[in-house]
């Protein structure tokens, strides 16, 4: 849904003074951000930075307090999610009953710009049994199907909660190199969150540095890296100015 | 997104499969065998006829309503409280199982709008559920007829087992019964939460609003003299006030009319007598109690009050469903 003549307008996700408060306080305080098309971006902070609550701003799950955001130019509202967008929450939500087969036609019938082939690719590449049920799958499989389920949609922006938290080592490494190589071909823009820089290092090409609730960086990374200073470095070195800020 | 919801009821599907097949099964078995012991006692009729006029076998009517009224009564009962267990068992759960398990994200973000995730859903568990309701409502009212003025029919369509499985009335309650679980589980999130709340909210309900519909239809009023009988206390009206109106057409209080029967009873002849009988009518009219009057609604009316009854129920529904969408389109 781009507004022609006004290019600006479609980019992905656009904040301007976003603020979210729930009732024990504020998870994300007048964060403005532009998040640019075609990269991988890596949402980063440590537990409580306010990731998820983001994510939730982005697909219209929670509702802002202060300022506004806009997808591909759309204000996300209580209606539904923006056609060209995937999201996957952090607790990877599955219905367990289903098996993978019923869950890619859940994902047909409920997504008109839906990919079979594409999502059946994907479940194969993951060599997850297609007629297995969903709880009987290990963490790393449900991970898959998960994902064959967001990008069979055909997203322009696929947003990951924390989608490495509860995979081993090497199936960390085989899902973000099946995720980078799917957003590179297809030229998605994807959004990962995690509480560790690190194990996105090398991947993304974009950052995005959360701390209670504000952004303290932003940027691609080559630019941000511009100075010498590796990205992890970097990061930490703000987050520690931001503590002694506090603390001071 | 139909398909979906279908893959997402069916255990309760097949549940409610099961539970039209043991009760059709059930009531064909309980109906014959009834049927045959209405014939072997001789009381076929009876089931036409009142008591009475039958010539039945001595004691065998008392005998087949001693053995039949706990079957048939809990034929009744089964359709009384089957929309609370529709409410409770597939409203409920219905959207609060989703909520709490964090099912509804995966809805929520697939390209389907949360208002036609919703109304698939809805439709797609209550449908079923109303046509096994009306299946085994219909079923048992084939029963009760077959018993005819022998069985819980002979209190007539306004008694309160009678008149909550008649006609669209058990339609109203499923759907109110419906509406009220799915709010909840919408609101509160908790299956358990909202099952045990909607049980009792519908109970509440069901009875706060049990008088209410007498109330919206019309009512005829029956004026006789002081000696005729009124026999529509008898044959099944539903009566909502009855006492004596005085010269001018007002109602007396109760309080009075005792008095003054009684100052009217104490008559010159003695009493018991046929005289007594005729001076104590003849003082009634003196002393002020001029006509006696029934307000009630005839057995022939009762359909207009299951409309009215569904109208009440199914507007409240409506009104549950209108909240569950503001609950499930609001965001955090």
């Amino acid at each position: 849904m781009t507004v022609p003549g006004r290019p600006d307008q479609a980019l992905p996700v656009i904040a301007g003074g976003l603020g979210k408060k729930y009732r024990r306080g504020w998870a994300l305080r007048e964060t403005s951000l532009v998040i640019p098309k075609n990269r991988i971006v890596a949402l980063v902070g440590p537990n409580g930075a306010g990731k998820s609550t983001l994510m939730g701003l982005i697909t219209g799950l929670l509702r802002p307090t202060t300022g506004g955001i806009t997808v591909f130019g759309d204000r996300p509202t209580g209606k539904g999610l923006h056609p060209a967008v995937s999201y996957l929450a952090q607790q990877k939500p599955l219905y367990h009953g289903f098996t993978v087969t019923e869950t890619l036609t859940f994902g047909a019938r409920t997504n008109p710009t839906w990919d079979q082939r594409y999502a059946e690719y994907l479940v194969e590449q993951a060599a997850v049994p297609m007629n297995a049920k969903v709880a009987t799958l290990s963490g790393g499989q449900r991970t898959r199907v998960a994902l064959a389920l967001a990008l069979g949609k055909r997203p322009g922006l696929l947003l990951l909660d924390e989608p490495l938290a509860d995979l081993d080592p090497l199936a960390r490494e085989t899902v973000l190199r099946a995720l980078i190589t799917e957003a590179k071909t297809q030229g998605i823009t994807v959004v990962l969150s995690s509480h560790v820089l690190a194990e996105l290092e090398g991947v993304c090409d974009h950052l995005v540095l959360l701390h209670k609730g504000r952004v303290l960086l932003a940027g691609d990374v080559g630019r941000l890296g511009a100075g010498g200073t590796p990205l992890g470095e970097l990061a930490l070195n703000h987050m520690r100015a931001a503590a002694q800020e506090e603390a001071a | 997104m139909i398909r979906v919801s279908w893959r997402l009821q069916r255990l309760q599907l097949i549940t409610l499969l099961g539970l039209l097949v043991a009760g059709a099964g059930a009531v064909v078995l309980l109906r014959s065998t009834m049927l045959g012991d209405i014939t072997s006692s001789q009381l076929t009729r009876c089931v036409t006829q009142a008591l009475e006029q039958c010539d039945a076998p001595d004691a065998a009517a008392k005998a087949f309503q001693t053995a039949w009224t706990t079957p048939l009564n809990m034929g009744q009962a089964a359709i009384l409280g089957l929309p609370a267990l529709i409410g409770v068992f597939i409203g409920a759960p219905l959207f609060a199982r989703e909520l709490e398990q964090g099912t509804h994200v995966l809805a929520f973000t697939q390209s389907v709008s949360r208002t036609r995730w919703m109304s698939s859903k809805l439709v797609v568990a209550l449908v079923p559920a109303l046509i096994v309701l009306i299946a085994l409502q219909y079923l048992v009212s084939w029963w009760l007829s077959a018993a005819g003025t022998l069985g819980p029919r002979m209190s007539g369509p306004f008694s309160a087992l009678n008149f909550g499985i008649e006609n669209v009335s058990p339609v109203g309650y499923a759907l109110f019964a419906f509406a009220l679980g799915t709010f909840l589980g919408a609101v509160t999130r908790r299956t358990l939460v909202a099952m045990t709340a909607g049980l009792g909210a519908f109970i509440v309900v069901r009875f706060a609003l049990s008088g209410l519909v007498n109330r919206l239809v019309p009512i005829q009023r029956l004026e006789v003299a002081p000696a005729t009988n009124t026999d529509v206390l008898q044959n099944g009206s539903l009566v909502l006030d009855e006492g004596w109106l005085d010269a001018v057409g007002q109602p007396v209080s109760a309080d009075r009319v005792s008095a003054v029967t009684q100052a009217c009873k104490t008559t010159p002849s003695g009493v018991g007598t046929p005289e007594s009988q005729q001076q104590f009518l003849a003082c009634l009219p003196k002393s002020g109690l001029a006509k006696r009057y029934a307000d009630f609604i005839p057995a022939s009316q009762a359909w207009q009050v299951h409309l009215v009854d569904v109208a009440i129920f199914g507007g409240l529904a409506v009104l549950l469903v209108a909240g569950t969408a503001w609950a499930l389109r609001r965001q955090n």
